[in-house]
C-alpha cells in the first residue's frame, strides 16, 4: 500500500548517529570494566578449571587460530578427515529433552544407545578422565558428561582426544541418557567425535564461570517468549555491530535470538494460513519493473544488460496485485521484499518485507474487521494473551503495555485533528486557503515541516503531532483526505475524503488500507495532482503509471486492499525497538 | 545451491519460430469460437479445456469486434455520465456475495430442467464479470463469471424494479462487473440461472475485451497485459491458482519435517553462491554499489553456523542474463539446508517435494508434459554422471588418463560425427577433465533425461561449494535432478572445510578474472567482437564474511536448490516460463 510515510529523515539521522556514538562509548567502557573483572575472578577458579581457561582463554586469538590450523593440517596428513561427511543422529536435542526430562536424579539408562549432535558452548573438566560440556542445538541445550569409564577409548586416548576438543566445536555423540547427581539431564558418551572444529575463539560471557552457571539457570527460568520483554544487555555477545554483521555468532551465543527469528517465521505462517482459510491465493509479482509505482518513495535503479533496459526495484506490489484482481483472481496476497532507496534508521532499511492483500467486493470497513481478527488472533496465539510488553522508547526506558484486544479504537482523521488542536480546517483541502491555514497551524503549534510545504505534507505533520502520538494501543486513523491518498477511493458520503485507514501501534504505522480507487478517470486526475506536488519539489509524490490506468479501464471490481509491514509487526512481538533486531542480515554501513 | 546455471548453458534463447511451435499456434485458429451466438456461450464456459488448447477461449465481445477501441471507450464514458446523472454510481463500493458461481453449481446440481426455487432460503447474491449477453424483448440472459466459474443471469422485465431492465439493455456492456441477487432457476435448456430481482453495476468497464488472442504480436500482448489474457482465457488464471497450491504444498512438506522459513537479503555487497552475472544498483545514502542476489546459498549456510539445523527460503533470485522460454531475469527458488544430513537424504527430499506437489495439483503421478508422458512414481533413477556419459557416448572417463589433450581426442573420436561446430569448439575449450566430462554430459546426455533422474557425483572443478566425494577423488557429493531434459534441482553435501572452501573460491575468482581479461583484450584488439564474451565482463569478489563464518564451524549438512518456476511449468504442462510468471520481463515494446 501507499507510503509508510518516511519519518523526518535528517532529524532522526542525527539522533541515530549520536545514539550510536554513545552506545559505542558505553560498550568500550564496559569492555574495559569486564576485562578487569575477569582478571580478578580468574584467580578464584579451582586449579583444574583454571588450567583449561588458561589454555584457551588467555591465548591470543590469532595464536589460537594458527594453532588450530596447524593441528588440522597434522590430522589431514595422518589421513584423518577433520570434516566427516555424515553423522547419523537418532534424535534432535529438543527431542532428547522431551523424551528424558522425567528421569530421576542419578538415573542412567545404560542399555539405550542414542546419537546426538550439536555445538559445544561450554567445557569444564574435573579431571583428565571426566569432562563436562554444554551441547547446544536448534535453540536447546543439554549437558554432556564424558567419563573415561564409559568411553570406547582407553584412558590415554580419551584424555588426549578430549583435551583437543575446544569450545565452539561441533561434535557428534553416541551414548546413553541419564541425569547427573545434581539433577542435570545429560548424555553419557560411549564415543564423541568432532564433526567440525571451530577455528576461532568464541566470545565468552563477561561474568565468571561460577556466576555464569547461576546466570544460565536464571535465564532458563525466565526463558523468553514472544510478548514479554528482552534484555540484550545480558547477552553473551552484546556489541550491536558484531551481532548484526556476524549474525551467526549472535544466533550461536545469544539463545534468545534464534527465538526472534522463529517468532518471525510464525508471524508469516500465521498470516498465510489466515488468508488461505479465507480463500485467498498467494501470488508473486515482479520485483523489477519498468516504472516504480504504488507508493511514494525513491526507487533503486538497475540495468538489464542484454535487453539494455533500465529497471526499477519495486517500491510496492500494489499496482500489480490490482491487475491480477482485474484478471479475475478475486482474493490475492503477496508476502515479499520491497525496496526503497532511502536512509537507514531505527525503523527503516533499504529492503523490507511487505504483506499485501486485495479482496474483491469488500471495502475498508471489512478490512478493519479482518485485520483486527488477524492481529488479535496472532498475538493471542503467539503470546497466550492479547497484551504485550514493548520497549517502545528504547531499552533504556520503561516498557509500555500494548493491548490487542479487539475492537481497536477508530478515530476520524480530520474530526479528531480539529477537536484535539481546536481547529476548523477548510473543507476544500486542495485550495490555497487550506494550505495557508495549515501552514499557520503548524507554526502556531511549533510543528516542524521541512519544505516543500504542500498541503499533504503539512497535514501529515499535524497528524503525526496530534493523533499518532496518542496511538499506543492499536488505533485506526480513518478517512484521509483525497490529496493524501492518490490510490484510495473517494468517501461515499464525506466529500474530499477517502475510504482509507492506517493502523497505528505504539505511535507507528503498521498497516495502510483502503477501498481501492477503481474509476480510471478519477485515477488519472489523482496522478495529475501528484504531478503538481512533484513539480513543487516533493520527489516522493507518486508517478503516473499508464499501464495501470489502462488496466483500470478494463474494470477493477469494488476491492479493498491492505499493506502491512512484517518487520514492524515482528519488532512489536519480539520487543525489538530496532528493526535490525528482526532482520537476519540487515544492511550495514560499509566497514573501513 | 549454486544452481540452475546449467540450464542456462544448455539452452539458447528462443526465437519467434520456436515460440510458435511451443504454443501450438499452428492449430489454434480453428478453435476460436465466438460467444455471440447465444446459449452456446454459457455452455462453452463450462467446458474444461486442456491447457495446451487454451486458444479455445471464449470470445467475449458483442458488437465490438470491429469497432475502434477509442470509439467504444467514448461511448462507455457517456454511459458512465448517464448513470451518474441518474444518481447511480458506476463504480460501486461493496457487494455482499452469498455464494460463488461454483458453489451454486454444486448446491443445485440436481435441480431439474425448468424447475424454480423461489422461497426465501433460495435467495442468493453473486457478483462477477459479464462475459456474454443475449437480449430479447422482455427477457435477457447474461453470463456472469467470477473467480470460481460461471453462472447465467436470467432477467425478466417484470421482475426488475423501475427501469432496471432498460438499464440492463442500454447501459450494461460485456466486460462490466455486476452484482446480482435473485432466486434459483434451471432453464428448460438446462442452464442453472439466478433469476434476477435486482442488480447493480459495480464497475463499468471502458474498454472492449478482445475477441481473440492469437498471432505472434498478441503473444507479446498476452504477457504484457496478463489481466486481459486472464479475462479472455480463464485457464490462464488457473495456472496461477495451481502455482499457489504448489507453493503451499512445498511449504507444508518441508515444515512438517521441521524446516524453518527465513529471509536473507536481496541487496548484497557481493553476489556469491553461483556463477552468474548479477544486477547492480546504487544505494544513495550508503553511497555504494549493491548487487542483487544470484543465490541464497551463502546466507542460508550462515544460519547453519548460527545453530539452526533445518532452514529454507522461498524467494526471488536475480540474474542479469538473456530472456528465453526458460529464463526470466527474476525467478523463484526454494533453497533448503539440513544439518547432519548428506546428499543421499536430499534425494529423498526432492522426490518427496515433487511427488507431493504433483498429487496436489494433478491428483496422479503420471503426467503429460508437452506430449511426453512422465512417470513420477518413486524411487527415481539414481546414476553417476560417469556412467550416464558412458552409456550414451561409450566414453569411459574413469579409464582416461590425466591428460586433457588425449581425453579430448578420445571424446572427439567417439562422438565427433554428431557434433556441430559450436559444440565442438566448446569441447575444445574445456580447461579440465571435469569440465570436459560435464560438457559431454550436457551435449549428449541431458536432452535424453526425460524421466526423473538424479545425476550423481559431479567433477570437483565445476562444483566449488560441494564436499569432496568420500570415496572418489576428483568428484563431489553432488546431484542434479533432471526431468524432461531440464535441471530441476541441484544439491550437495556441503563443503564445510573453510580452508578448502577458500582455496576453491579463490581459484574461481582467478579463473573468472582471467576470462574477463581475455574478453577485454579481445574487445580491445578487434573492437567489433564486442559480444564475444560479455558473459564474463562482471566483477566477482570473494565473500570473506562467509569464509569467516565457515571458520567458526558449520555442521556437516546437505543443501538443495529447486527451481519453482520450472516445477510449475512441469506440473501445469506449460511450455514457457512466461506462462507461469504473472508478469515476465519483456523487451521494450516497439
Amino acid at each position: 500500500m501507499d507510503s509508510f510515510v518516511s519519518e523526518p529523515r535528517p532529524a532522526s539521522y542525527e539522533t541515530l548517529s549520536n545514539n550510536v556514538l554513545k552506545r559505542e562509548r558505553r560498550a568500550r567502557e564496559r569492555q574495559v570494566r569486564e576485562e578487569e573483572k575477569k582478571k580478578v575472578t580468574t584467580n578464584k577458579i579451582p586449579e583444574n578449571q583454571r588450567q583449561q581457561v588458561a589454555n584457551d582463554d588467555t591465548m591470543d586469538p590469532t595464536q589460537f587460530l594458527s594453532n588450530r590450523i596447524k593441528s588440522l593440517a597434522l590430522l589431514k596428513e595422518s589421513g584423518v578427515n577433520p570434516y566427516p561427511h555424515k553423522f547419523d543422529i537418532s534424535m534432535s536435542i529438543t527431542e532428547f529433552i522431551d523424551k528424558y526430562r522425567s528421569l530421576y536424579v542419578g538415573e542412567h539408562v545404560e542399555n539405550t544407545e542414542i546419537s546426538l549432535a550439536g555445538r559445544i558452548l561450554n567445557k569444564r573438566s574435573s579431571s583428565s578422565k571426566l569432562y563436562f560440556y554444554d551441547l547446544h542445538g536448534n535453540g536447546a541445550k543439554i549437558q554432556v558428561m564424558a567419563d573415561a569409564r564409559h568411553s570406547d577409548m582407553d584412558e590415554n586416548e580419551f584424555c588426549k582426544y578430549h583435551s583437543g576438543v575446544k569450545r565452539g566445536d561441533i561434535v557428534g555423540i553416541c551414548g546413553f541418557p541419564g541425569k547427573s547427581q545434581r539433577g542435570e539431564l545429560s548424555i553419557f558418551p560411549r564415543s564423541l567425535v568432532v564433526l567440525t572444529p571451530c577455528l576461532h575463539m568464541l566470545p565468552r560471557h563477561a561474568i565468571t564461570s561460577n556466576s555464569d552457571e547461576a546466570q544460565s539457570k536464571k535465564t532458563r527460568n525466565h526463558s523468553w517468549t514472544p510478548g514479554i520483554t528482552r534484555n540484550p544487555e545480558t547477552y553473551i555477545l552484546r556489541d550491536q555491530e558484531t551481532r548484526y554483521r556476524q549474525r551467526y555468532l549472535d544466533l550461536m551465543l545469544n539463545s534468545e535470538v534464534q527465538k526472534i527469528f522463529r517468532t518471525r517465521a510464525k508471524i508469516i505462517s500465521y498470516s498465510r494460513d489466515f488468508l488461505d482459510n479465507l480463500g485467498f491465493i498467494e501470488v508473486e509479482t515482479p520485483a523489477m519493473t519498468m516504472t516504480a509505482g504504488g507508493a511514494a518513495a525513491r526507487p533503486f535503479i538497475t540495468h538489464h544488460n542484454e535487453l539494455d533496459m533500465k529497471l526499477y526495484m519495486r517500491i510496492s506490489p500494489e499496482l500489480y496485485l490490482k491487475k491480477l484482481v482485474v484478471g479475475g483472481l478475486d482474493r490475492v496476497y503477496e508476502i515479499g521484499k520491497v525496496f526503497r532507496n532511502e536512509g537507514m534508521n531505527l525503523t527503516h532499511l533499504p529492503e523490507f518485507t511487505m504483506f499485501e492483500f486485495y479482496m474483491a467486493y469488500a471495502d475498508y470497513n471489512d478490512l478493519m474487521d479482518i485485520i483486527e481478527k488477524l492481529l488479535s488472533g496472532m498475538v493471542k496465539e503467539l503470546t497466550g494473551s492479547h497484551k504485550i510488553k514493548y520497549h517502545g522508547n528504547g531499552f533504556d526506558s520503561e516498557p509500555v503495555e500494548i493491548d490487542f484486544t479487539p475492537p481497536f479504537r477508530r478515530i476520524d482523521l480530520i474530526e479528531e485533528l480539529e477537536s484535539r488542536a481546536n481547529l476548523s480546517i477548510p473543507k476544500d483541502l486542495s485550495s490555497e486557503t487550506a494550505n495557508k491555514f495549515l501552514l499557520e497551524a503548524c507554526e502556531k503549534f511549533d510543528v516542524k515541516c521541512p519544505a516543500p510545504h504542500t498541503t499533504t505534507r503539512l497535514l501529515d505533520k499535524l497528524v503525526g503531532h496530534f493523533l499518532e502520538e496518542t496511538c499506543i494501543n492499536p488505533t485506526f486513523i480513518i478517512n484521509h483526505p483525497e490529496i493524501m491518498s492518490p490510490l484510495a477511493k473517494w468517501h461515499r458520503s464525506k466529500p474530499g475524503l477517502t475510504e482509507r485507514f492506517e493502523l497505528f501501534v505504539n505511535k507507528r504505522e503498521l498497516c495502510n488500507a483502503y477501498t481501492e480507487l477503481n474509476d480510471p478517470q478519477v485515477q488519472r486526475q489523482r496522478f495529475a495532482e501528484q504531478l503538481k506536488d512533484r513539480q513543487l519539489g516533493d520527489d516522493e509524490a507518486m508517478v503516473l503509471d499508464e499501464s495501470f490506468c489502462s488496466c483500470l479501464e478494463y474494470g477493477l471490481p469494488p476491492t479493498a486492499g491492505l499493506g502491512m509491514g512484517i518487520d514492524r509487526l515482528a519488532m512489536l512481538l519480539t520487543d525489538s525497538p530496532n528493526v535490525k533486531e528482526v532482520i537476519l542480515f540487515p544492511a550495514m554501513k560499509p566497514q573501513d | 545451491m549454486e544452481g540452475l546455471k546449467v540450464w542456462r548453458l544448455s539452452s539458447s534463447i528462443a526465437r519467434p519460430s520456436n515460440l510458435r511451435q511451443l504454443f501450438g499456434l499452428g492449430t489454434s485458429s480453428g478453435l476460436v469460437r465466438c460467444l455471440d451466438n447465444g446459449a452456446a456461450a454459457a455452455n462453452a464456459t463450462n467446458t474444461r479445456f486442456p491447457s495446451r488448447n487454451r486458444r479455445a477461449s471464449t470470445s467475449t465481445s458483442t458488437s465490438t469486434n470491429t469497432s475502434d477501441r477509442e470509439a467504444v471507450r467514448a461511448i462507455r464514458l457517456k454511459k458512465v455520465e448517464q448513470l451518474r446523472s441518474k444518481g447511480t454510481e458506476p463504480y460501486g463500493y461493496k457487494w455482499d456475495r452469498s455464494h460463488s458461481a461454483k458453489e451454486l453449481q454444486e448446491i443445485y446440481k440436481d435441480l431439474n430442467n425448468g424447475e424454480e426455487l423461489d422461497s426465501e432460503s433460495h435467495h442468493v447474491s453473486i457478483a462477477g464479470r459479464i462475459v456474454a449477453r443475449r437480449a430479447f424483448g422482455k427477457l435477457a440472459f447474461l453470463t456472469l463469471r467470477d473467480d470460481s466459474g460461471t453462472i447465467q443471469l436470467y432477467c425478466e422485465k417484470e421482475r426488475l424494479l423501475n427501469d432496471q431492465f432498460e438499464q440492463l439493455k442500454t447501459l450494461v456492456d460485456i466486460g462490466d462487473i455486476l452484482g446480482a441477487s435473485g432466486s434459483i432457476k434451471r432453464t428448460e435448456k438446462g442452464e442453472l440461472s439466478v433469476k434476477v430481482d435486482s442488480f447493480s453495476i459495480l464497475t463499468k468497464s471502458l474498454l472492449p475485451l478482445p475477441d481473440k488472442f492469437h498471432g505472434l504480436t498478441d503473444i507479446d500482448k498476452r504477457y504484457r497485459q496478463r489481466y486481459v489474457d486472464m479475462i479472455a482465457n480463464p485457464e490462464v488464471a488457473d495456472i496461477f491458482r495451481k502455482r499457489a497450491k504448489i507453493m503451499r504444498e512445498i511449504r507444508k512438506t518441508v515444515e512438517s519435517r521441521g524446516f524453518v522459513e527465513v529471509e536473507t537479503p536481496v541487496l548484497q555487497g557481493a553476489a556469491g553462491g553461483a556463477e552468474a552475472r548479477p544486477f547492480v544498483t546504487y544505494h544513495n545514502s550508503l553511497g555504494r554499489d549493491l548487487y542483487l542476489r544470484i543465490a541464497t546459498e551463502l546466507h542460508l549456510k550462515r544460519m547453519l553456523v548460527g545453530g539452526f539445523e533445518k532452514v529454507y527460503e522461498i524467494g526471488r533470485i536475480f540474474r542479469n542474463e538473456g530472456i528465453s522460454t526458460r529464463h526470466n531475469p527474476e525467478f523463484t527458488t526454494i533453497e533448503m539446508y539440513e544439518a547432519y544430513s548428506d546428499y543421499q537424504s536430499m534425494m529423498d527430499m526432492a522426490e518427496e517435494i515433487v511427488t507431493q506437489c504433483a498429487l496436489e495439483v494433478n491428483g496422479k503421478l503420471t503426467i503429460d508434459y508437452q506430449g511426453t508422458e512422465i512417470q513420477l512414481q518413486r524411487p527415481w533413477r539414481r546414476e553417476t554422471m560417469h556412467n550416464l556419459v558412458k552409456e550414451v557416448t561409450g566414453v569411459d572417463f574413469t579409464e582416461l588418463e590425466d591428460d586433457l589433450k588425449v581425453a579430448k581426442d578420445v571424446v572427439l573420436k567417439a562422438v565427433g560425427l554428431g557434433l556441430d561446430s559450436k559444440d565442438k569448439s566448446s569441447i575444445e575449450a574445456c580447461p579440465s577433465l571435469g569440465h570436459l566430462l560435464n560438457e559431454v554430459f550436457e551435449i549428449f546426455v541431458e536432452p535424453k533425461l526425460l524421466q526423473p533422474t538424479f545425476v550423481l557425483d559431479y567433477p570437483i572443478e565445476i562444483s566449488p561449494l560441494a564436499k569432496p566425494h568420500r570415496r572418489h577423488a576428483g568428484l563431489t557429493e553432488r546431484f542434479e535432478l533432471f526431468i524432461c531434459g531440464r535441471e530441476l534441482a541441484n544439491a550437495f553435501s556441503e563443503l564445510t572445510d573453510p580452508l578448502d572452501q577458500r582455496a576453491r573460491l579463490e581459484q574461481q575468482v582467478r579463473q573468472h578474472n582471467k576470462k574477463r581479461a581475455e574478453a577485454v583484450s579481445v574487445t580491445d584488439g578487434t573492437g567489433e567482437q564486442k559480444n564475444i564474451d560479455e558473459d564474463s565482463m562482471y566483477e566477482v569478489t570473494l565473500d570473506d564474511d562467509f569464509l569467516t563464518a565457515l571458520e567458526y564451524g558449520m555442521p556437516p549438512a546437505s543443501g538443495m536448490g529447486l527451481g519453482i518456476d520450472r516445477l510449475v511449468m512441469l506440473l501445469t504442462d506449460s511450455a514457457s516460463i512466461r506462462d507461469v510468471i504473472a508478469f515476465p520481463v519483456l523487451k521494450i515494446s516497439q
